[in-house]
């Protein structure tokens, strides 16, 4: 066992101690991460007040007497506009010039008020271009609102008991409607995200530095002088791949305190809603499954390391098995039915679900055990792999 | 003390390396059917043309790629068996094998230190020792990739030498060194054989080979042709000196061609 802690120690030195590597392994990703979602909140949001503002332009043909009114009341700034011609008005509603487009019936007004029962119902059109933001605000707010308004104003003008129509109501006055966990109800949410996160951060965080570590060793010839000391093969790897884990962990710790701490900036206001507690036994269920995802992860982008002869040919091999990983964390995000017995036996897979498993509380001890068990078997299958290698003159190119 | 009985390795080449070397034969015998004794408080030199087989000799010692065929024993450990053990007793330097160049040269000194597990108060002494013979202090804090060739050799060597081993094996020790540093490494072997050592090197520079060499190995395409010190091999080629010597072997070996 002995060079384990000395080759663990030289590989986190060599990362620590160079201030250009800590900027970019550890806080650049970050910087970006939140520059990108701080813009894009921010652009959305005023995107959104930007339809806000818009005064709707609609067109109406054959618009009964009165009826501008209940536009305005609806959206008091639009502005209303007769058709002349139906076709250019079309044209209009598809080029994005007007937002909405309403035809009445000709003799609306006399279809209504001489209305008797066996009738045909007089059918009020709208057009609209659902790929205009102004024009789908407008559809819902006078197509869905306004309308809907004058439909009740022309009916108390026929009926006398309104009530008598109704029948009955839903919901209209129960405030405690929703009945759930409120923490497992945040788990879920954060259940479907977390997964991909941890995939992303833990992988991501370590597969420059990994790829270095050993291809890079190979590339600048130094890997040898290890080689010739009487340090085990097997030590080698395993200073180095719980190097590696240390590093992406870090990095990954990093990432999530900045990600909670940046949250209301990155949202905008109200964030997710997000309120997620844990009890102490999900803590530490999670913190033995993510030390040990971040044990697989490092000895699998070691071992594509080790079989390559420079960085760039590792991180080559590398890309693809992390594009792997993203769609299996992916997968989970958007899985509704209980997962089968043995989803919980496929690497990498189980992980994402059991993680999700954790924070919902539905996991059981047995999927959890199995998908520890899995996850550190195959990790240390793996560094056997990887020690078999470093063995071979071949694979070392020595 | 160092056996080597009857070490033959064969390398699988790939396409494109039959390619490189005009063959349609993918197995290439790097070293055939070798044996030889060196024993402690010698220099021993392999001496030959490039491609003989020296470099995949002194690999196979050290460990770092297997034997086809046959054994080696280093202080009584085979290879094979107890690869730890041999990587323990040798300092073993070439000039493929470099020093992590992000560290000072102090900071690989402790490492390796560390690694072969001395003692922090013999480690300072060797420091002192090894550091001040090379005149490394001035220059020991400054990283790998701030030296010269020729500072980052010396330093390499140093560190090599940090677990004092008691057989000592370079190759090509004085390539790339100006003539000083190349004194100053000879002198160094020298002293490791006064003091009782086993100092195993590869050469192809017949002047350095004459001039250090307790023994002589000659290796022509992997197999040994001539051993002995300087003397026998005269007499035995019957010639004047070592540049002689090796091409009315290598005569010979090549059938007068």
């Amino acid at each position: 066992m002995s060079g384990i802690s000395q080759i663990f120690g030289k590989e986190l030195t060599r990362v620590f101690r160079d201030r250009k590597m800590i900027f970019s392994i550890f806080l650049l990703p970050v910087i970006i991460m939140i520059g990108i979602m701080t813009l894009v909140s921010h652009l959305s949001s005023s995107a959104q007040e930007d339809v806000k503002a818009h005064n709707s332009i609609v067109y109406i043909q054959n618009a009964p007497a009165g009826f501008e009114e209940f536009i305005k009341t609806v959206d008091k700034n639009c502005e209303i506009f007769a058709v002349n011609d139906w076709d250019s008005a079309k044209e209009m509603i598809k080029n994005g010039d007007a937002d909405l487009l309403i035809e009445f019936p000709e003799d609306f007004v006399n279809m209504v008020s001489g209305y008797h029962a066996g009738d045909v119902v007089p059918q009020i059109k709208t057009y609209y271009n659902p790929s205009e933001d102004y024009s789908s605000a407008a559809y819902e707010a006078i197509s869905t609102g306004a309308l809907e308004v004058y439909r009740q104003a022309l009916l108390s003008q026929r009926v006398d008991d309104m009530a008598s129509l109704s029948v009955f109501t839903v919901n209209s006055d129960n405030p405690d409607m929703i009945i759930q966990d409120e923490e497992k109800a945040g788990g879920k949410m954060l259940g479907m995200m977390l997964p991909y996160f941890v995939t992303i951060l833990l992988f991501a965080g370590a597969m420059g530095i990994g790829t270095d570590m050993v291809a890079g060793e190979k590339e600048r010839g130094t890997m040898a002088s290890l080689l010739v000391s009487p340090v085990k093969r097997s030590s080698i790897v395993l200073g180095k791949v719980f190097a590696l884990m240390t590093i992406s962990g870090v990095s990954s710790v990093i990432y999530v305190g900045a990600m909670v701490a940046f949250m209301p900036q990155m949202m905008g206001q109200g964030g997710l809603g997000l309120n997620l507690t844990l009890n102490s036994k999900q803590i530490a269920m999670l913190a033995a499954l993510l030390i040990s995802i971040a044990f697989l992860y490092s000895a699998i982008i070691v071992l594509f390391s080790v079989f390559a002869k420079t960085v760039k040919e590792a991180s080559s091999y590398v890309m693809p098995v992390y594009m792997l990983i993203l769609v299996l964390g992916i997968t989970t995000m958007f899985t509704t039915k209980a997962p089968q017995e043995w989803s919980y036996m496929v690497p990498i897979y189980n992980t994402s679900l059991t993680l999700q498993g954790i924070l919902t509380q539905e996991v059981t001890m047995m999927h959890y055990g199995m998908t520890l068990g899995i996850t550190l078997v195959l990790g240390a299958v793996l560094v056997g792999v990887i020690a078999k290698a470093f063995e071979s003159e071949k694979v070392m190119a020595i | 003390m160092i056996q080597i009985k009857g070490l033959t390795k064969i390398y699988k080449l790939n396409k494109k390396q039959m390619k490189e070397s005009k063959t349609t034969n993918p197995m290439k015998t790097a070293v055939d059917d070798l044996s030889l004794t060196a024993k402690p408080g010698e220099i021993y030199g392999l001496l030959g043309p490039n491609g003989a087989g020296k470099t995949t000799t002194l690999r196979c010692i050290s460990t770092i790629i297997k034997p086809t065929k046959g054994e080696i024993y280093v202080s009584g450990h085979e290879v094979q068996k107890e690869p730890e053990k041999v990587r323990g007793k040798i300092g073993f330097l070439t000039g493929d094998i470099k020093l992590d160049p992000q560290f000072s040269v102090d900071y690989m000194f402790n490492f390796f230190g560390r690694i072969h597990n001395i003692p922090e108060e013999k480690l300072k002494a060797r420091k002192e020792e090894l550091f001040s013979y090379f005149e490394i202090k001035d220059f020991s804090h400054k990283k790998i990739k701030e030296l010269s060739t020729g500072m980052a050799q010396k330093a390499a060597i140093a560190v090599c030498l940090v677990h004092d081993p008691e057989i000592v094996i370079f190759d090509e020790p004085t390539n790339g060194l100006d003539v000083v540093t190349a004194r100053s490494v000879t002198d160094y072997l020298k002293k490791l054989k006064n003091e009782g050592k086993l100092v195993i090197i590869s050469t192809h520079v017949m002047s350095e080979a004459e001039k250090i060499c307790d023994r002589i190995g000659i290796i022509i395409d992997g197999s040994k042709v001539a051993e002995g010190n300087l003397e026998e091999i005269l007499h035995e080629t019957n010639t004047g000196d070592l540049e002689d010597a090796f091409f009315e072997l290598y005569r010979n070996k090549k059938g007068g061609k």
